[in-house]
């Protein structure tokens, strides 16, 4: 980043006033423990940067700064007021600016009338007059936006821009900003850095979350780590390296056992061929995956390798073409890639893949009730029989078959789900979407191996995953997607949990070198 | 922009030209129908339907429905027969009047509380205060006996010429309140909520209370629409077998309100009663079976529905082919 030096010229640490203080946080959503008694604090005129990997806590502690979530221990302290529970409007009124990374826009208003509402009662014009007062706001900070435009019609990088600028509205003493660049365009990011800067010069306490470590190197004073909700301490930018973050982001010791890679014969066919797929918020998109192989995707959450498989799977609109096994997948619904034997293990168990009141034999059989049957009549020993096979064969820990999956552990649940691929002996390609989350260390490995097992069967296998450490340990190659393209590939040879992370968190520089056409790349 | 521009006034200009249509048709077609008389009857048989799909228009404007409206009202009349009996006159009605309202004020924080406090679905909740209230009906009256006092059922259909002087004001609340809802802060801010809740709240506004006054506005105007039910049917009836509760959803979203939220027009809604009604009126002049206006409604608001969505619908389809739109699976807050 060019202007990084600049800056850091005239913005030395100094022991300046925090105008923002996190004491203690912790905060859990259901049994998932986000944050765990985290304390950070930011001074004013000062970048500081919060990184971590996915899932590590950043966005819940931001939402709790803001006043959006409520946190389970802890204060928040802004300006000289401590509280343990501010709503958003009061945190404004305190002078506390925040751009949410999933945008606070109505996306049915336009521009204009959603930077009103944005705006507190003192800096508003009268209503009339609000389209002309938008374009005035929107000009003073460059941004080519019509305040006539409804919010839903801009671009992601505009909107991410108009998310900043209403961040900016009230003229804010501390400025959270999360994951601020994820849409915008290198041009984009370094104007919005020199903004930042800007501010930070001007005494604003910035609060930057990002997992880009080039540009929280750059832009940085201050760096805070989390791993897994938990704070690992605040850094000097300036000792650090992205080596050092790294480090610190994943730092877990543990090796565990994977399941053995298997033997591919070399010239496999090509099972799932995905060519210029495109759809909302990724692409255009070019995979193929051989039978027997295991493909993880990389990246940054929201860099639309949710929205990739999704759309593979028929879940989610898209253009393009993907075939499996030679012939054209119907992806307008769900019921095209199924038919081909294309299975989308949803990330979202819960809603999406199991019916949480159901015994865990109902869930299994559900999709192949009619080869358990006859004459439409469910055979109710054969059933049983098959689901007592898969149980034992995938270790899941139930009472008994009859009992309702929402009493099993996530681990657990998420085998239930796993079962119907076994159940059926069509199935050519398992779509994974984040297949251990919230699943204990010993269930994983049950998820692994069951994985694999599939893969020897000839099944090919696509896993969307936030956990580096997994992608390496058991995948046959990994991509790495960011803004919705794949931007590196990572060979089975070169896999590693750290080779990974950098991919992710440099995953600009690892574009342009590809581009550049240089395949070597420093580690 | 033009497209959502055209789309807002689209249920005014379409509920006008019905109006006038209809109207014109039966004017050449029966000399009874213009006149002084039934135009006045016309507007007065108007009123409870024009006040509770006002009132409706609240409920659907912040995403919700209030199903209960018909059951408020029916209750309403009830409760009228013993606050209004045939022997009070004059300003002694005054009291049993508000008392009507209290009673529509208290609901409206029922409902409320249901929906906000214990985060019911609306549907669910207001369906609950439905059943209450009916039993409550049938308490006070298990059949219809008490009239109400005939001084109250003059005082609320005073006219000035053909004109209800209820009716007058019904008209200028529903300006006002488009004037309200697309000309101030707070009108904008509460079809924000009901557009989208999450985004609204995380712009710092009052998001809970917006829908609390949404829903306790919705069945003050329903107590409002039984006072004049109560002065058409004279007496405490507590098995009214009416559709208020549907056909006021059915006046707001023929006025332009759309079922998830954030849009509707106060103007367009009065229209569409005022419609609905004069398709009531003219049916028996015609000697139709009124069958056929249920019918026709249905197929009005089928239509309607289809023709309002249709700008919407084609830009959303643009949008999805351009490769925005929002994202389907929350990205949760819970995400790091």
């Amino acid at each position: 980043m060019s202007t990084s030096g600049l800056a850091r010229g005239g913005n030395v640490v100094s022991p300046a006033s925090p105008v923002l203080t996190l004491r203690g946080v912790s905060k859990a959503f259901g049994a998932v423990q986000a944050l765990r008694e985290v304390s950070v604090d930011c001074r004013a005129g000062e970048i500081h940067a919060l990184v971590g990997e996915n899932g590590s806590g950043k966005s819940t502690l931001l939402g709790i700064a803001s006043g959006f979530l409520v946190p389970d221990e802890g204060t928040v302290v802004v300006g000289e007021t401590e509280r343990r529970r501010v709503s958003p409007a009061e945190s404004r009124r305190l002078g506390l600016g925040i751009a949410y990374q999933t945008y606070s826009h109505v996306l049915h208003l336009t521009v204009a009338e959603n930077l009103y509402l944005a705006a507190p009662s003192d800096l508003r014009p009268t209503y009339g007059r609000m389209n002309g007062w938008a374009a005035d706001r929107l000009g003073a900070f460059d941004l080519d936006i019509s305040p006539t435009a409804l919010a839903g019609t801009l671009s992601l990088a505009e909107r991410q821009l108009l998310e900043v600028v209403k961040a900016l509205l009230a003229e804010p003493k501390v400025l959270l900003l999360d994951e601020p660049t994820t849409a915008l365009g290198p041009e984009d990011v370094d104007r919005l850095h020199a903004l930042v800067h800007e501010r930070s010069r001007a005494g604003v306490g910035v609060l930057y979350v990002s997992h880009r470590l080039p540009e929280v190197l750059g832009i940085a004073d201050r760096i805070s780590v989390l791993r897994d909700g938990v704070g690992q301490g605040t850094f000097e930018a300036a000792s650090m390296s992205e080596e050092s973050l790294v480090a610190l982001m994943i730092g877990r010791p543990l090796q565990l056992a994977f399941p053995q890679r298997h033997e591919r014969e070399a010239g496999r066919e090509v099972l799932l061929a995905v060519s210029g797929l495109r759809g909302d918020r990724f692409g255009p998109i070019d995979l193929e995956v051989t039978s027997g192989e295991i493909v993880g995707i990389a990246g940054a959450e929201g860099n639309g390798q949710a929205q990739f498989l999704r759309a593979l799977a028929g879940a989610e609109r898209s253009t393009g073409t993907a075939t499996c096994d030679g012939k054209e997948l119907d992806s307008s619904s769900p019921l095209g890639p199924l038919r081909a034997g294309v299975v989308l293990l949803s990330g979202d168990r819960a809603s999406e893949s199991l019916f949480p009141v159901l015994s865990v034999r109902a869930n299994a059989t559900i999709q192949v009730l009619r080869r358990l049957g006859r004459l439409g009549f469910v055979n109710r020993r054969r059933e049983r029989r098959t689901v007592d096979g898969l149980v034992k064969r995938l270790s899941i820990r139930t009472a008994s078959i009859e009992q309702p999956v929402q009493t099993l552990s996530g681990g657990n649940q998420q085998k239930v789900s796993l079962t119907r691929p076994f159940q059926r002996g069509d199935v050519r390609v398992i779509l994974a979407e984040e297949p251990t989350q919230g699943v204990d260390v010993a269930s994983r490995f049950d998820i692994y191996g069951a994985l694999r097992e599939k893969a020897k069967e000839g099944v090919a296998t696509i896993i969307k995953s936030s956990d580096p450490l997994e992608l390496a340990g058991l995948c046959d190659r990994v991509v790495v997607m960011s803004r919705g393209q794949i931007v590196d590939e990572i060979p089975g040879d070169e896999l590693g949990e750290r080779r990974i992370v950098e991919a992710i968190v440099g995953s600009r520089a690892g574009a342009r070198e590809r581009a550049a056409e240089s395949p070597e790349e420093s580690t | 922009m033009k497209w959502s521009r055209f789309s807002g006034a689209l249920p005014l200009v379409l509920m006008t030209l019905l109006i006038v249509a209809v109207g014109t048709f039966a004017t050449v077609r029966q000399d009874a129908f213009l006149t002084s008389f039934n135009l006045n009857n016309l507007l007065l048989l108007a009123m409870p339907l024009a006040l509770v799909s006002l009132g409706q228009t609240c409920a659907l404007l912040v995403g919700g429905f209030d199903v209960s409206v018909a059951a408020l009202m029916t209750f309403c009349v009830v409760v009228a027969s013993y606050t209004m009996t045939y022997e009070t006159s004059g300003w002694a009605l005054l009291p049993g009047g508000l008392v009507l309202v209290a009673v529509g004020l208290g609901t409206g924080i029922f409902n409320a509380v249901l929906i906000r406090v214990l985060k019911l679905p609306s549907i669910i909740a207001t369906l609950g205060t439905l059943s209450i209230l009916e039993g409550a009906s049938l308490l006070l009256r298990d059949h219809p006996e008490g009239p109400i006092s005939s001084d109250a059922v003059s005082g609320l259909t005073k006219s000035v010429s053909f004109v209800p002087i209820a009716f007058i004001a019904v008209v200028v609340l529903a300006v006002a309140g488009d004037v309200w809802l697309y000309r101030t802060r707070t009108g904008l801010a509460t079809r924000a909520v009901g557009l989208d809740e999450t985004s609204s709240r995380r712009l710092g506004m009052a998001t809970g209370r917006i829908v609390f006054f949404a829903f306790v506005a919705c069945s003050v105007m329903a107590s409002l629409a039984g006072l004049y039910l109560a002065a058409q049917v004279q007496i405490g009836s507590p098995i009214l077998d009416i559709g208020f509760s549907l056909e006021s959803i059915a006046c707001a979203v023929l006025g332009g309100a759309a079922l998830s939220g954030g849009k509707g027009s106060f103007v367009g809604t009065l229209l569409a009663a005022l419609f609905l009604s004069l398709f009531d009126n003219i049916l028996p002049l015609f000697h139709q079976p009124t069958e056929y206006s249920q019918i026709t409604i249905g197929v009005l608001i089928l239509l309607a529905l289809v023709l309002y969505s249709a700008p919407d619908l084609l830009a959303r389809f643009r949008t999805s082919r351009a490769g925005v739109g929002r994202l389907r699976s929350a990205e949760g807050d819970a995400a790091g």
